[in-house]
């Protein structure tokens, strides 16, 4: 009761103290959006196609637009038992008219679409003829909406979206996929010179009974000069991904050293000041398991508001983009984030709980308790 | 002024919690800078290298060297606008290296140029299957004198020496004649063929304003058979690396935000301190001390303690950069990095003290001695 009141009559200073915590949330909210968004942009494309395998040749460094699978390396692969069904896959960059703009948008070909399509669609349908594409829902405006036609520069080669489906984008483009055939003409339209070209991957599916793991293994003790892959470990490390990974722990790593020393300082202080105003409460019979208690409600509530007030601040920006990169509201990661800020808090007020709980309530009477 | 920083002197512990959460500040925000100076390096460094002034690109391939090609024809209609001094064409493939005594699955990333026109630092064009290397590299175990395999169909190059900071898009580079690029390039590209007398960019020296060169150089190749061109100037061809705009757009916002929360910091620790004050603010305006210099004072203090925590950041951010091993992250720091994030700290700093100015100002002289007494 006294807590709330303390609270009620100290409204700026706990105000101060609940913004800076909402900031505080705010902030790691949209980062850990951020890194999502921008891992999703970057290889959501091979994390939600279909294939459970994906085989590049070693020079790629698991870079899909960097492999070139020759065809005695596809002869290999087709002879390791426990492949059950193999998809040729093809993928480049180009520059394409969309919505009147020149862009650079990633062609994904693929030979099955069991192997290499996106798994699920969002709307309109799959190909069916060279020349149709599937393209991220998040891209529409830009040029890539069904029925929206885009135009592969120089050479002119036309493909109409006929399907939309989400997070598929390939490094932070915009991302067609489509049948073999379109992205063969792809090529030829984007280089005259071109030769013809070879896939860049290969879609494994196993046999019945036998794991993805268990292809990978065998197809990699093929031949050095294959890189097998899960779809799972395809789209973990794929370059750059890990280091993205890397980079944005170190800073939640930070975040998490700041929040319990602000909630810490900040009930430390106010514990401190109001010392004397606590013992006295000590003298006339008030335990300390009650002092202690009204602390870790204040705690609980100031950052539960912050907590509240940050995640209601993310909100609207978890709608939006980052120039190329789409923010999502991860529901699961802010519980957990909430959780984790809530715990922190709780720990940090331990200095100030030690400090109530240090009151001798005969200080009372020679005038003592003061800081 | 004087007297707020004797109490700094005498009573540290009481600024020690704020000091600490501003060095954590100060220290996050070198990594940050770091971070992103690194990771802008080593996209940029082949780049910013080149002795030119311009960089000609085909019109629709919106200053990417792997969709760009420049024909002869287009070379030489760029070669004849005035104002153009000299025309070399680059291009360059991006592939794995196989190195002499790593393991067979152990390759390096690279990226090969073929030049004409030298870069600073990187000597004439090699003979035929030869190529300078970029000095990182050297932390994947290359050698001089050793034959490197690239990609998938393993074109033989061999290093004859080594060129300092020319990386391109996190990779080491390797800078060899036109016709060995070519040819590596074709070997391991095939849908992305080159034909001869074919770059993916042309560089070009100025003389005058390269503004309106590159002006020029557009009009005259707009109605061109050998195709349109963009030409931009080196800053632009180094920002259109691919991830070096999202990366620097990125890592500046989360920098910004991170001096916002100093600042907020900075706000809260001396609005609490200056409401433990408030009394001996009465006592002191009621001696004559004027409303501006207590805030000078708070503000002096939280200058001090802002300039501590960027001193032992910048002491967190030197080790870092000593202590790294090479290529673990991709970490650089900058002198002009440790200025602004110091002074930015500082800024945030002032600014944050500053909201404690209305509870000075508010501080009534009369009955702040009476609750003194």
């Amino acid at each position: 009761m006294i807590a709330r009141k303390e609270m009620l009559r100290a409204k700026v200073r706990f105000g101060l103290l609940v913004g800076a915590i909402a900031l505080l949330v705010f902030l790691i909210l949209f980062q850990q959006a951020l890194r999502d968004g921008l891992i999703t942009s970057f290889i959501g494309a091979i994390e939600h196609q279909d294939a459970p395998v994906l085989v590049y040749s070693t020079d790629a460094r698991r870079n899909l637009q960097s492999s070139t699978i020759t065809p005695e390396l596809e002869a290999q692969v087709r002879e390791v038992d426990g492949v059950g069904a193999i998809g040729r896959i093809g993928q480049g960059t180009y520059s394409v008219t969309a919505d009147g703009e020149i862009t650079g948008a990633a062609v994904i070909g693929y030979e099955k679409r069991s192997l290499g399509a996106p798994e699920t669609l969002t709307a309109g349908r799959y190909p069916t003829a060279d020349g149709e594409g599937i393209a991220n829902e998040s891209d529409a405006s830009a040029g890539f909406d069904l029925g929206d036609v885009v135009t592969v520069q120089p050479g002119g080669y036309r493909i109409r979206i006929v399907g939309q489906s989400k997070d598929t984008n390939l490094q932070a483009s915009p991302t067609i996929f489509a049948k073999y055939g379109t992205w063969e003409q792809a090529v030829q339209a984007a280089n005259p010179d071109a030769q013809t070209p070879l896939p860049n991957a290969l879609g494994v599916r196993p046999a019945p009974g036998v794991t993805p793991q268990q292809v990978v293994t065998r197809i990699n003790a093929v031949d050095d000069s294959l890189e097998a892959l899960t779809r799972g470990d395809a789209a973990t490390k794929a370059p750059g991904v890990a280091q993205v990974g890397r980079s944005f722990l170190v800073i939640f790593f930070l975040y998490a050293l700041v929040i319990p020393l602000v909630i810490g300082l900040f009930f430390l202080i106010v514990t401190l000041q109001k010392a004397r105003s606590l013992t006295v409460l000590r003298a006339i019979g008030a335990r300390s398991s009650t002092l202690v208690r009204g602390l870790l409600a204040q705690v609980l509530v100031v950052v539960g508001l912050g907590v509240v007030i940050g995640t209601l601040l993310f909100l609207p920006l978890s709608f939006m983009r980052i120039g190329s990169i789409p923010l999502s509201f991860d529901a699961p990661a802010v519980g957990a984030w909430a959780v984790g800020i809530l715990v922190l808090g709780l720990l940090s007020s331990w200095f100030s709980a030690r400090r109530v709980l240090r009151i001798e309530p005969a200080a009372a009477l020679s005038g003592g308790g003061a800081t | 002024m004087r007297l707020a920083l004797r109490e700094m002197l005498r009573r540290p512990g009481q600024f020690m919690t704020a000091a600490v959460l501003l060095t954590l500040i100060a220290m996050l925000l070198m990594l940050l800078g770091g971070l992103l100076d690194g990771l802008i390096l080593r996209s940029t460094g082949a780049i910013r290298a080149q002795r030119a002034d311009l960089v000609v690109f085909s019109a629709t391939a919106e200053q990417s060297f792997l969709r760009s090609r420049v024909t002869p024809e287009t070379r030489a209609q760029v070669a004849a606008v005035p104002g153009v001094t000299s025309v070399g064409g680059i291009g360059v493939t991006q592939l794995g290296a196989r190195i002499p005594g790593n393991g067979p699955r152990d390759l390096a990333d690279v990226a090969l140029f073929g030049y004409q026109q030298a870069p600073d630092g990187v000597p004439a064009p090699p003979a035929d299957g030869e190529v300078w290397a970029d000095s990182i590299l050297q932390d994947n175990g290359v050698k001089q004198g050793q034959t490197l395999q690239l990609g998938p169909s393993r074109s033989k190059v061999k290093v004859v020496g080594f060129v300092d900071d020319v990386s391109y898009s996190g990779a080491g580079s390797l800078w060899a004649n036109p016709a060995t690029w070519r040819a590596v390039q074709n070997e391991n590209r095939p849908a992305s063929s080159v034909a001869p007398g074919v770059f993916q960019a042309l560089v070009v020296r100025t003389s005058g304003s390269s503004s309106s060169v590159a002006d020029a150089i557009d009009q005259a190749t707009a109605e061109s058979a050998g195709g349109a061109t963009e030409t931009v100037s080196l800053a632009a061809a180094s920002d259109a690396i691919g991830g070096v705009k999202q990366q620097r757009s990125v890592f500046n916002q989360i920098i910004g935000v991170t001096l916002v929360i100093a600042a907020v910091v900075v706000a809260l620790f001396f609005a609490l301190l200056t409401v433990e004050r408030v009394g001996l603010y009465g006592v002191l305006k009621a001696i004559g001390a004027r409303s501006r210099t207590l805030f000078a004072g708070v503000v002096a203090q939280a200058a001090v303690v802002a300039l501590t925590a960027a001193a032992v950041g910048t002491v967190f951010a030197v080790l870092l950069d000593v202590l790294l091993p090479p290529g673990a992250i991709p970490y650089q720091l900058l002198p002009s990095r440790v200025v602004i994030s110091g002074v930015s700290l500082l800024i945030a700093a002032v600014i944050g003290s500053s909201f404690s100015l209305r509870r000075v100002l508010r501080v009534d002289p009369a009955s702040a001695i009476g609750r003194a007494s």
